[in-house]
């Protein structure tokens, strides 16, 4: 072999080169591709369709690592994006709830400009089933006393405070059997007795007693205190009549009515310190 | 009998558990409600005490436990509860020496009859009070008794077993 280039070698180069040069020349002046350039065309085909082929499946690989390392950063920027908006909502939440609570208390200390408040967080609901307590998180220290109103951020009777100690008292609910306020019917004027009934303390109920003879009750009629003797103050909404009964004995008449809120789920209350005594 | 070492150390185990307990029922149990009654630990913790320990033992600890609670816990009236478990533990504790053998069944019977006794007490109050409806307080009465006594699957097993402990 080595000697057949060594002898021919030269020539074969020299006929290569002149078939190369008759090729291009062809392919220069000819509007289709010659045979042989059409032959070699066809058999290399497949050949550069695989080459292709499998260029391209390491392109793909390659790109394939580097999108999964994109995402991979990109999910875990998000994730802290996520956990960022997630904490910013909550944020906004607890902000909300609280203007919410500011506003009511700024409505209240609007309607009733004598009126002195300490605000306060309920820290405990009352366990047994005799009585209807809670306790908050201020105390005599906060300038809360015995006998304090305690409203809602609406206004509502909430209770009375019974004990105080220095950060903490405890709140007698207007469902307890002990409670009795001083009450009135707000559409009429009509004065009468609010007080805690046990039979109605598991239904989370009260009832209105020594109705006037001439009184007519509706259902949904609002019963506030009525402010009567200075102990608490006047217009605060003590609930609403649910339904008219006649006692056991069958003499008087008294209303069940239904408080404005729901105790259980209670968080804020406000403890009225002091307030212009209207007779 | 204990030495005043191992007394102080018994006691003060028995006061962790009671303690450990009370703080899983809060954490658990404290808002569920049955038949409209709420469950209460207290009178399963008495009732089992005084079963285990005797009438000295368990009407001391009865005033502690029951101090304790008129601080913490609303009654209808002060102390109530001071009064009502010494008074039911001596009770128990006399239960438990001549009618039942110390067991399950002595802790449910002891139980059910704390919170007769404590019930009986706020049910005379409520009564010269308010003149409260004896059907509903007795109604709720049953209803207390019976909601709050499943929870003593978990109260008689832990101070019985202490209290195996600290006398066998």
């Amino acid at each position: 072999m080595k000697e057949f280039f060594a002898r021919h070698g030269v020539r074969i180069l020299v006929a290569a080169a002149l078939v190369a040069v008759a090729l291009s020349a062809l392919s220069y002046v000819s509007e289709t591709s010659s045979f042989l350039h059409d032959a070699a065309g066809v058999v290399t085909a497949p050949f550069r369709a695989a080459a292709e082929r499998v260029g391209r499946w390491f392109e793909d690989k390659r790109h394939y690592y580097e999108d999964y390392n994109d995402l991979l950063a990109e999910n875990a920027a998000l994730r802290e994006e996520v956990a960022e908006l997630r904490a910013n909502a909550q944020q906004a939440d607890r902000d909300r709830e609280e203007n919410a609570l500011l506003r009511e208390l700024l409505d209240l200390r609007e309607q009733r400009r004598d009126f002195v408040f300490e605000s306060a967080m309920v820290l405990e609901r009352s366990t047994s089933n005799w009585a209807r307590t809670l306790t908050l998180n201020r105390g005599t220290a906060h300038g809360v006393a015995v006998n304090n109103a305690v409203v809602s951020g609406e206004g509502y009777l909430v209770g009375v405070v019974t004990a105080a100690g220095a950060n903490w008292c405890t709140v007698q609910t207007v469902t307890d059997t002990d409670t009795e306020f001083g009450a009135r019917l707000f559409r009429t004027g009509d004065v009468m007795i609010a007080e805690g009934d046990f039979t109605l303390m598991g239904e989370d109920r009260l009832k209105a007693t020594y109705l006037p003879e001439d009184t007519t009750l509706l259902v949904g009629d609002y019963i506030v205190t009525s402010g009567l003797g200075g102990a608490y103050p006047s217009d605060l909404v003590i609930g609403k009549v649910e339904s008219v009964r006649v006692d056991d004995d069958g003499l008087a008449q008294y209303a069940v009515l239904a408080p404005m809120l729901d105790f259980d789920t209670l968080k804020e209350v406000f403890v009225i310190k002091a307030f212009e005594i209207v007779e | 009998m204990l030495t005043r070492r191992e007394q102080i150390i018994k006691w003060s185990v028995y006061g962790a558990a009671v303690l450990a307990l009370t703080l899983l029922f809060e954490l658990t149990l404290r808002d569920v409600t049955l038949l409209g009654a709420g469950l209460f630990l207290p009178p399963l913790v008495v009732g089992v005490m005084a079963s285990l320990e005797g009438a000295r033992a368990g009407a001391i600890f009865a005033i502690a436990y029951g101090a304790l609670c008129d601080l913490t816990t609303a009654g209808a009236f002060p102390c109530v509860y001071t009064l009502a478990f010494t008074l039911a533990a001596i009770l128990c504790a006399a239960l438990a020496q001549s009618l039942l053998q110390q067991g399950a069944l002595c802790s449910l019977a002891a139980s059910a009859l704390t919170f007769l006794v404590l019930d009986a007490l706020q049910m005379l109050a409520l009564a010269l009070a308010h003149r409260a409806a004896f059907g509903a307080m007795l109604s709720l009465t049953a209803r207390e008794t019976l909601v709050s006594c499943p929870m003593l699957a978990a109260v008689h097993p832990v101070l019985s077993h202490l209290h195996r402990r600290f006398t066998l």
